[in-house]
């Protein structure tokens, strides 16, 4: 996957962290998405239509998912409940609707977002290609899971306008 | 006069809730989707300020924009929402919609793009 179409996730989890949590983030090297074997997490998943298609995934452990969505409204969760859940769908929410507008040459729709609860299984069945950043932060680290594909005519154009543009 | 927010996401609702209430804005009304903000707004002539998120089920953001002028309210409506394309605001303006706040947004945000909206619903 190309790091044109990485990076704008990068920036987005930052951005996101940084305004809505007061929170700074580092992020590791990207590598393909496997099995880890963990099933204790949420999932946040949204899909990605118009002139590239994919899914953007935000995968917290439990116990990072309560501590972040607590800090989102000031509260301690000691249980995953469905402001959690919910929390976890926003946030994937604003992560992916930051990054497709710094996707250049590219129009895109988001998906409302769902919210898986287990391991990374549950995405992989649905035959995706997906590449991991992981990401450290105060509050727990977590990792973004990226699968895009732009379609065959508007990558062409994308890399025409992105020639003009530099 | 109450403030309306209008977002399927009750954590955003509760973000948005606890900023107003630090503002002095204490009388607050929520809908779900785009369908009940219409209703809320065609039921309330007390609502002096509608904030409203673009991506919904049932009925989103725009369409609701759309239907509440349709109907002849003229109370603002500021969109919330990740929908930042020059495009996308343009097409919110052109349905009536008053100012456009991005998200992700803090508390620091929220205050400066909503003040000159708030003046009618302090408490």
């Amino acid at each position: 996957m190309k790091v044109e179409y990485i990076n704008p996730f990068i920036q987005s989890v930052s951005e996101t962290f940084s305004s809505m949590l007061d929170c700074e983030v580092t992020h590791g090297k990207p590598f393909p998405t496997k099995d880890d074997g963990q099933s204790n997490h949420l999932i946040g998943i949204i899909g990605l239509s118009g002139t590239a298609q994919g899914n953007i995934a935000i995968k917290f452990p439990a116990e990072t998912a309560m501590a972040i969505v607590g800090s989102l409204v000031g509260t301690n969760f000691s249980k995953v409940d469905s402001s959690v859940v919910d929390g976890v769908g926003e946030l994937v929410n604003i992560i992916a609707g930051n990054a497709k507008v710094k996707i250049r040459g590219h129009r895109i729709s988001i998906s409302l977002p769902t919210v898986l609860r287990g391991g990374i299984h549950k995405l992989s069945s649905r035959s995706i290609a997906y590449i991991t950043i992981p990401f450290k932060s105060a509050k727990g680290d977590f990792e973004i899971l990226i699968s895009f594909r732009p379609n065959a005519k508007e990558k062409q154009e994308a890399m025409h306008e992105s020639a003009y543009s530099r | 006069m109450k403030v309306l927010i209008v977002d399927d996401s009750q954590i955003m609702r509760k973000i948005i809730t606890g900023v107003l209430k630090k503002l002095k804005v204490s009388d607050i009304i929520e809908a779900v989707n785009g369908q009940e903000a219409v209703d809320k707004v065609g039921e309330n002539d007390d609502i002096g300020l509608v904030l409203m998120d673009w991506n919904m089920p049932t009925m989103n953001g725009l369409e609701a924009v759309k239907k509440i002028r349709a109907n002849g309210s003229k109370v603002p409506i500021v969109m919330c929402t990740t929908e930042a394309e020059k495009e996308k605001v343009l097409e919110a303006v052109k349905a009536g919609t008053n100012d456009y706040l991005v998200k992700p947004f803090n508390p620091k945000d929220i205050q400066a793009k909503l003040g000159k909206f708030l003046s009618a619903c302090v408490s």
